[in-house]
């Protein structure tokens, strides 16, 4: 190949937010004509990084060399002149506009004259066909983006990123939405793309992947570089030793008692498209796991036991009593709380102070006949503040300005409120800092001893070993093992949900 | 909290409040007519009928909707009020006439109730906009107004009828004690009751909300069925101030009221704003129009004027949000 391969290097990137650290000295660098798998759990600040490839972000300290030459990125812009480009998770398509214009967006060939304002469609298409050709990409440059599948809008975002000429092309979980056969063909364009000594940046959680796609592997822990491996050393072992790195088992409490009365059963529950069949039983202040990688269902299937998407079949049996499950309105009545994954947008009215928000759910409760006294309310805020240990400035003043430790503690307060027996936590402890998580721990026991069930779906899965009582692991749509946290090692689970032998 | 801090937090939170007495206080000593019991009831009068809805579409907004129907469903309820009394004192069934009033002020004050259910239903039920639904409504009751009264007053009212728009109780015009009453009725309702509460919720985030376990479909029929029902109220008292039902009156009073409502800031945005506010904004501009007419500025001046209050007010509502956050 007569193509320069390009080349990328940082040299001692930090990045500091206020209260954390969110990459440390990080000297990594990539050279052209090969594919990077970057990997790393959530919070392991590969985002953080690939914001300051991108220009999205400056970095705190650092600096970063592209083709040898140090560069500056002090916005997007910059960085798409040095042809640094990255396709985020997130499609970005405009779906009324046509996939010529998608790919050319804000550079669409004008006409000559007329003040350089009147777009030359002809040139558009012409030239939109021209990239989709080169990248061997069959699709009509004239349809809407709104009629093309998932996989073929991934294909015209990365249409977009080529039509730059980028010799830095970042993929972010590219192939999150895609199925098999659209995951080997983005697979092929990426093998043409190395061809031409572009750098490629590769984000995955999809393990399996690396040995199909990557030529190195590049792990991230905590905002540190853990190192870079061939992919021909990257067996699973290894995988995990890299992301996980030394697995501290927490101390569980001694007087954390053992369940043995059931409270609620799962019987068949589906949901089109994204459970099937899912059956199971939650004993009384039973600390149950789900774990499963992001769209095996988990989510899907707390929403669905809480009422608010509602399962298509299947019912809940509650002390003998048969539910269907339709509204969160009706599942609260019945003792069942859910504290959503999206805590920022579905846990908290974010404009409302931290009182309102705390007494959201119970109202009912803390009402004299559907009149509201501060006296009752302020009883039950200082005894969340107290028994949560949330710290907050004033509790009259809007609950956004809690750190996310603290929004976390007030979805579970207002929840606790509603003297709950079973709750229903979504990735609890998702950004939020070592301490509020060891926190986080501790009201999840507290609410065992107390007799509450707690149904936890965590990406953490260390974090269920220490917590849970049992685990079921669930992998697209279905439950496939039920397991005691005593039974399996961090790597036996993460396999389970990867579907792999280790 | 220090005398300094409590003056400042005096001067951001009620800055409209102080800008109102301001504007008394230079009234006063501007035009003779104004400081005089009779000139400041008469300005609770003239404002009491729009100001009656105002307290209602402030809850509206506060849930994140808004209703452009008002100014169509006065004139609807009053002209509906003034037919049945018509009719049943009547041809249909011969009532004596108080009888026939009163049946018709109940029957009017209900259809409105359920209007506003309808449109309610129409947004949570089909996810059809309350602009849309409220704007049809809009041109379709003003229609039904015209329809039922064959575009002529109708006029079936005996004298004493005119207590409820143009009476007084013990001095007080009977309408200010209806907009008083209003008043007291929604700030309780919106400020110590669980369903106050939850429509601050609904408005603020209204899927965090229902997984809350709050009924969003109820809360929003609720209050757009109560603001209906103050819109009829509103019918009722202008039917008896002008002793007929036609078609025309209220025309345009949704921006009137809306705009009070803004001014006493409340957020389009929904989840923002208090019944006092709204309150301030009410007679905050039926002051200014009061004081304007006193001083004989021009009508069209007195327009103007109002115009460039609404855009005053909510950029100093924005700016001082954008302090707070800071």
């Amino acid at each position: 190949m007569s193509i320069p391969a390009h080349s990328l290097q940082t040299h001692s990137l930090r990045k500091e937010y206020p209260g954390t650290v969110a990459l440390d000295d990080v000297s990594v660098s990539f050279t052209g004509g090969k594919i990077h798998a970057l990997i790393g759990k959530n919070g392991a600040g590969k985002s953080t990084l690939v914001k300051i490839i991108a220009g999205a972000t400056q970095p705190t300290r650092g600096s970063l060399f592209v083709d040898g030459l140090e560069v500056s990125l002090p916005s997007p812009r910059h960085a798409l002149e040095r042809g640094i480009v990255a396709v985020h998770q997130e499609l970005s398509l405009v779906p009324e506009l046509t996939v010529a214009e998608n790919i050319l967006l804000g550079r669409l060939p004008k006409k000559r004259g007329f003040g350089n304002s009147v777009i030359d469609w002809r040139r558009v298409f012409a030239r939109a066909e021209q990239i989709l050709t080169d990248l061997g990409i069959h699709l009509d440059v004239r349809e809407k983006a709104n009629t093309l599948g998932i996989a073929q809008q991934q294909v015209v975002e990365i249409a977009k990123a080529m039509s730059y000429e980028p010799s830095i092309l970042i993929l972010d979980e590219p192939t999150s939405a895609l199925a098999q056969r659209e995951t080997e063909r983005l697979f092929d364009l990426l093998k043409k793309l190395k061809m031409r000594g572009v750098v490629l940046l590769y984000i995955t959680h999809r393990l399996q992947e690396l040995h199909e796609i990557a030529d190195t592997v590049t792990a991230l822990r905590n905002g540190a570089l853990v190192g870079t491996i061939g992919i021909d050393q990257a067996t699973p072992a290894a995988i995990v030793q890299m992301m996980f790195g030394e697995v501290i088992q927490r101390s569980r409490p001694a007087d954390l008692v053992t369940p043995a009365e059931p409270f609620i059963e799962v019987r068949s529950f589906s949901r089109s498209g994204v459970f099937w069949d899912v059956n199971f039983t939650v004993n009384k202040g039973e600390v149950l796991g789900i774990a499963g990688l992001l769209g095996s269902g988990r989510t899907e299937l707390l929403r669905a036991m809480f009422g608010a998407n509602p399962p298509d079949s299947g019912e809940l049996i509650i002390a003998g009593q048969h539910i269907r499950p339709t509204s969160p309105e009706q599942m609260k009545e019945l003792g069942v709380a859910m504290t959503p994954e999206n805590r920022k947008d579905q846990g908290l009215v974010q404009l409302l102070s931290t009182t309102i928000n705390l007494c959201m759910s119970s109202l009912h409760r803390i009402a004299f006949h559907g009149f509201l006294t501060r006296a009752r309310e302020e009883h039950l805020v200082e005894r969340n503040i107290r028994e949560l240990d949330i710290t907050v400035a004033r509790t009259d003043a809007p609950v956004a300005f809690l750190s996310g430790g603290n929004q976390q503690k007030v979805v579970i307060g207002k929840w606790l409120n509603t003297n709950p027996r079973l709750v229903l936590l979504d990735e609890p402890t998702r950004g939020i800092d070592v301490q509020a998580k060891q926190q986080m721990f501790q009201i999840i026991w507290d609410m065992s001893n107390r007799g509450i069930s707690c149904i936890v779906v965590s990406s953490e899965l260390e974090e269920l070993l220490d917590i849970c009582h049992r685990i079921l692991i669930m992998r697209a749509g279905r439950i496939v093992s039920d397991v005691r946290p005593s039974e399996l090692s961090l790597e036996n689970l993460f396999a389970a949900c990867m579907k792999e032998e280790v | 909290m220090n005398a300094n801090s409590r003056i400042q937090s005096l001067f951001t939170n009620g800055i409209l409040e102080i800008i109102l007495v301001l504007l008394c206080v230079v009234l006063s000593l501007a035009a003779s007519g104004f400081l005089t019991t009779e000139n400041l009831l008469n300005v609770l009068r003239n404002v009491s009928m729009q100001g009656v809805i105002a307290f209602g579409m402030t809850m509206v907004i506060i849930s994140g909707e808004i209703d452009l129907s008002v100014g169509s469903a006065v004139a609807f309820s009053a002209c509906l009020t003034a037919f049945l009394t018509g009719k049943l004192s009547t041809e249909w069934a011969s009532l004596p006439i108080a009888l026939a009033i009163a049946t018709a002020i109940v029957f009017s004050l209900i259809f409105g109730f359920f209007l506003g259910v309808f449109t309610g239903f129409m947004r949570t039920r089909y996810q059809v906009p309350s602009f849309i639904t409220t704007l049809a409504l809009m041109t379709g009751l003003s229609g039904a107004a015209e329809l039922i009264t064959n575009g002529f007053p109708l006029t079936p009212f005996p004298s004493w009828y005119n207590f409820i728009g143009g009476g007084y109780l013990v001095g007080i015009p009977f309408p200010a004690i209806l907009f008083i009453l209003t008043f007291v009725v929604l700030q309780f309702l919106m400020n110590y009751t669980t369903f106050g509460r939850s429509v601050y919720a609904v408005g603020g985030n209204s899927e965090a909300a229902r997984l809350s376990g709050i009924n969003v479909s109820r809360i929003k029929m609720m209050v757009l069925g109560i603001t209906a029902f103050l819109a009829a109220l509103s019918g009722v008292m202008v039917s008896s101030e002008i002793m007929s039902g036609t078609a025309t009156t209220a025309k345009g009073w949704e921006l009137d009221v809306i705009a009070a409502v803004i001014i006493g800031g409340t957020s389009l945005m929904g989840g923002v704003g208090r019944v006092w506010g709204t309150m301030v904004g009410v007679v905050f501009l039926g002051v200014l129009m009061n004081g304007m007419t006193l001083l004989n500025v021009s009508e069209y001046w007195q327009h103007v004027v109002r115009g460039v209050i609404i855009l005053v007010a909510v950029l100093l509502n924005l700016l001082q949000k954008e302090k707070g956050e800071r």
